[in-house]
């Protein structure tokens, strides 16, 4: 385990890439119960400005986190998601790669556990930031032998 | 973009409120997030790891509580004329455990114009509470809607 005193603010963490794909899109519509017209109709959404479907926003931030879990270290002892801010800058399409690039900001002690604060940017295949933003976690301390 | 029932920034007014149905999260909705997202932490996938947790059982991701009440909401008010999602500000307040039951609640709390005559920000307030009405997340999101076209 990777616990709260073993966070290094400034340390940039690079994940595997994941190609986007038809499958995660419907999954995630089915899951989430949401069919945005502009994710789900490709009649419509070609007519749109997006020129076609595109991925749901909320997905590539879902699959960051578990990109974020296949970085060859040990797993951070997250005790709790506290919350996070978020930024949309570009739409992503089927067939699109992501990755995530991400580093910590700030970490503060508390009596159980501390908090860290991490910036993330997802970056599609051209290196372009497509979402960016900053999350807060609550992460274990290491216990006492 | 075509659908009748979308409504245009225009129409849409401040202080206005949606409530959507309930929907039960169960285990089988953690399950599929965890296989999608590809994120398989002990908080949502070892009941015997969490029965030591101060949660005491697993837990949903916040980021399905996230997806869901966006899924949620869109039940209880007709749709917006979308163009994009620009962002969001977001807080976990509290687990969303198996069985429970969730409901959101949300408000338009402010409209933008933006440099562009066709099209404006709505910021939504949202609320997701638990069977018991304890606020179990809640944030703003950001989205651009179009205007009537003239």
């Amino acid at each position: 385990m990777f616990y709260f005193e073993d966070v290094v603010v400034g340390e940039p963490v690079e994940t595997p890439a994941l190609t986007l794909t038809e499958a995660h899109m419907v999954r995630y519509a089915g899951l989430a119960g949401e069919w945005e017209p502009r994710s789900t109709d490709e009649v419509v959404s070609r007519r749109s400005e997006s020129g076609g479907r595109v991925i749901p926003d909320l997905l590539p931030l879902c699959i960051s986190s578990g990109l974020g879990w296949r970085v060859p270290k040990s797993p951070l002892a997250v005790l709790a998601f506290m919350g996070f801010e978020w930024k949309f800058s570009l739409p992503l399409r089927i067939g699109d790669t992501i990755r995530s690039r991400s580093r910590t900001v700030a970490k503060r002690s508390m009596k159980d556990g501390g908090v860290v604060v991490e910036e993330r940017e997802i970056l599609n295949q051209r290196g372009e930031v497509v979402q960016s933003g900053r999350l807060t976690l609550l992460v274990a301390k290491r216990p006492r032998k | 973009m075509p659908g009748e029932d979308r409504r245009y920034f225009d129409e849409i007014q401040v202080g206005e409120e949606y409530v959507s149905p309930g929907r039960t999260v169960t285990e089988a909705d953690i399950v599929i997030f965890a296989g999608l997202s590809g994120d398989y932490n002990v908080l949502h996938t070892d009941a015997e790891f969490m029965k030591g947790s101060v949660f005491g059982e697993r837990i949903a991701h916040g980021l399905l509580g996230l997806a869901i009440q966006s899924g949620l909401l869109t039940r209880g008010m007709r749709p917006f004329a979308t163009i994009a999602f620009l962002g969001l500000r977001w807080k976990f307040k509290g687990p969303i455990k198996i069985g429970d039951t969730i409901t959101v609640r949300a408000k338009v709390l402010e409209k933008r114009e933006t440099s562009k005559p066709d099209r404006g920000i709505i910021t939504l307030q949202r609320q997701v509470l638990n069977q018991k009405g304890e606020v179990v997340q809640e944030g703003e999101t950001d989205v651009m809607v179009e205007r009537r076209p003239r």
